[in-house]
């Protein structure tokens, strides 16, 4: 079944798909430096009147909840924030994009988080994000 | 002297200079022994992300760091390597004594057999060794 993005099912599938990721159970094992949220800009052209954000909470290789937000106040007390428009998201869902590559072209970016702590665990973090590429997703502009 | 890390006009456009600049200053305060390291070095290092099209120049000067987008000056080194190569450059194990690459650890192994193959090229690096090498220590994360 398809999800619409960004949507509570959706980011309920999504918190599915990182605990099914062996890779991502893996190389999070060692992870204990909090939530990581994922947002999506606003685009009042697509009916994002305000930004949305998924927020996972990771914790030793395994996702423990996941909620679906509006506006950055919601992300506020998130460890680790990332940032793009809905068209970069679109392209990792569809695994167009490394997410590590975006970040470091500025397709993605990190608002917040220590970045250190990310790159030390640059392979649970390329995981997490890839995990979405699993979820069967329709997109608010097709 | 407390070290001081910009990010030079226009370079806030790009992603990896961002990345670089963030790194170093979330990493400095995390390991507040490197500052020593930092105030000592002076010259250019150019940092080419081949497969992105990416170029990054750091400017250090005796504990200030300026991180250019693109080409800033004449570099003293050149560092020609892939994304997957940069984001692991900063992973090189150190040993403890002096804070050089450890060759005894398996990121820094995996570095030294890319630079044998060219993947990883250092363009001046014998006549900036010294520079080259104090900035691996402070950009290493781990």
């Amino acid at each position: 079944m398809s999800h619409s993005f960004p949507s509570e099912a959706w980011t309920a599938a999504f918190a599915d798909a990182v605990n099914a990721n062996e890779v991502y159970r893996t190389h999070g094992k060692p992870w204990t430096h909090g939530a990581v949220a994922m947002v999506c800009s606003k685009d009042e052209s697509l009916g994002l009147d305000d930004d949305v954000g998924m927020i996972l909470d990771v914790h030793e290789g395994v996702c423990r909840g996941a909620s679906l937000v509006r506006g950055m106040d919601a992300v506020a007390e998130t460890p680790f924030v990332i940032v793009a428009p809905y068209a970069r998201w679109k392209q990792v869902i569809r695994g167009e994009v490394d997410p590590i590559k975006a970040m470091m072209e500025g397709k993605l970016k990190m608002t917040k988080g220590h970045l250190p702590t990310m790159l030390r665990f640059v392979e649970s973090s390329r995981a997490l994000v890839t995990s979405a590429t699993a979820v069967p997703t329709t997109f608010l502009d097709e | 002297m407390e070290p001081a890390v910009h990010l030079a006009p226009g370079a806030e456009n790009n992603g990896y200079a961002t990345m670089v600049a963030q790194l170093l200053r979330q990493g400095l305060d995390e390991r507040p022994e490197k500052k020593p390291t930092l105030a000592r070095m002076t010259g250019r290092v150019a940092l080419v992300v081949t497969d992105l099209g990416l170029v990054v120049t750091l400017a250090f000067d005796r504990g200030h760091v300026t991180v250019h987008d693109g080409f800033a000056g004449i570099p003293d080194a050149t560092v020609r390597a892939s994304s997957e190569w940069h984001t692991k450059m900063s992973l090189v194990e150190l040993e403890p004594r002096f804070g050089l690459p450890d060759p005894r650890g398996a990121v820094a192994r995996e570095v030294f057999e890319a630079s044998r193959k060219g993947e990883i090229q250092v363009h001046g690096l014998l006549g900036a060794l010294p520079l080259v090498l104090r900035m691996t220590k402070v950009l290493s994360v781990a």
